[in-house]
């Protein structure tokens, strides 16, 4: 092979060599701009400050469980819930929405309990929702529907200063809320209500008992309307 | 693809043709992986975890949906396109034959990262972890690995 042969070749592989580092740099630069802004979608969505005002009866039960609708409603439901838990979110605004039918017709009373397990955070804002609890039922559900309404919107969301934010957004006694957070008074009824929900076969969350059936798992609107309504067929 | 680039030392027609079908192989497994996980998480149902509630805790966290998009489904979505660009490779005109490789690459790149920062969310975050979650990580490195000769490659061009 001569010189000028093997010239030729080489310089016939330099062209064949087909991906320059120019290409593979913007490629890469691109992705991690999607991977950045994927990132950022979720840690960074927008924090609600406000929700429904309360338009239904919110009470007490004599174990010192918050719910909402009358207690003499023929269908009562019992949900064990994880602030940290999307499905419990969704779970939560199900019942929001087809509250005006059930809870507000006096049809459904709807007990709340708290199954803090996912994380450290969970726990944190499972003793938020009692400390608010302390200042009236009807500004639990206000904090409860603001914790729902905020999940997801980052990994502080349930930071000590975002829940005492929450507080104060809904006009909480925040003097009373802080130290009732701060001091860890209600980690005890927080673990009695896990405890109280694993005594009775709660594993995971959402986890709801519909006049004592245990039902695994959120539902859909439809779903939960169908199940109601079927059981309000069999009440007399 | 020639004889001769096989001649030449430089990487072969064999060696990227298995590296390939390797990357073929593994987009399998990771929608087959995150199929399974898009199905539990939209119809909210428990996953198989070994005996673990790991799992459950990570698909039922609020960071398994981005802007609503549940994160198993663009996991399915990124294996799927680099299945289908494995099949593409070598059946595309000469001038785009590049941006396979380079497409390869880039997908499996951003797949990589972010399932880096799931981990870390994991860990660190959510404080469980899903075995299927780490399996896919682990499947979109080695493929992102398996990627990067390939752009070093010397390739006959039809």
């Amino acid at each position: 092979m001569t010189s000028s042969k093997k010239k030729k070749r080489r310089s016939a592989r330099q062209k064949r060599k087909g991906i320059s580092t120019a290409h593979i740099l913007i490629v890469a630069g691109a992705a991690v701009l999607v991977v950045g802004l994927l990132v950022i979608l979720n840690t960074n969505r927008s924090q609600a400050t406000m929700t429904d005002p309360i338009t239904y009866e919110t009470g007490v039960t004599l174990e010192g469980e918050p719910y909402k609708g009358s207690p003499d409603a023929p269908l009562q439901l019992v949900e064990y819930s994880d602030f940290l838990c999307g499905h419990c979110g969704n779970f939560a605004d199900t019942i929001e929405v087809i509250g005006p039918d059930y809870v507000e017709t006096g049809e459904l009373q709807v007990i709340f309990r708290n199954y803090a397990f996912l994380a450290p955070e969970s726990i944190e804002a499972a003793q938020a929702v009692e400390c608010a609890l302390d200042q009236g039922a009807d500004k639990f559900w206000l904090y409860h529907d603001l914790l729902f309404a905020n999940r997801g919107t980052g990994i502080s969301a349930y930071s000590n200063s975002r829940l005492k934010a929450y507080a104060r957004d809904i006009g909480l006694d925040t003097r009373a809320f802080n130290q009732c957070l701060d001091s860890g008074v209600k980690l005890e009824a927080v673990q009695a209500d896990k405890a109280e929900g694993e005594s009775q076969g709660v594993q995971a969350t959402p986890t709801w008992f519909i006049n004592g059936q245990m039902v695994r798992g959120g539902v859909s609107e439809t779903e939960l309307r169908q199940t109601l309504d079927s059981l309000l067929t069999q009440v007399p | 693809m020639s004889e001769s680039t096989r001649d030449r030392g430089t990487f072969t027609t064999n060696q990227i043709e298995w590296r390939l079908w390797l990357i073929r192989l593994l987009s399998l497994a990771g929608m087959a992986v995150s199929a399974y996980l898009t199905w539990a998480h939209l119809a909210r149902q428990s996953v198989a975890c070994g005996g673990s509630q790991g799992c459950d805790i990570v698909q039922q966290s609020v960071y398994s949906e981005v802007a609503g998009i549940p994160v198993a489904l663009l996991g399915l979505m990124a294996y799927t396109a680099l299945f289908a660009l494995t099949l593409l490779r070598g059946h595309v005109p000469a001038p785009w034959q590049d941006y396979v490789p380079l497409a390869i690459f880039g997908i499996s790149l951003i797949g990589m990262l972010y399932s880096a920062y799931l981990t870390y969310l994991e860990l660190f975050v959510i404080y469980a972890i899903c075995r299927w979650c780490v399996s896919s990580a682990i499947i979109i490195t080695v493929i992102f690995a398996l990627s990067l000769p390939d752009l070093n490659a010397e390739v006959d061009l039809p």
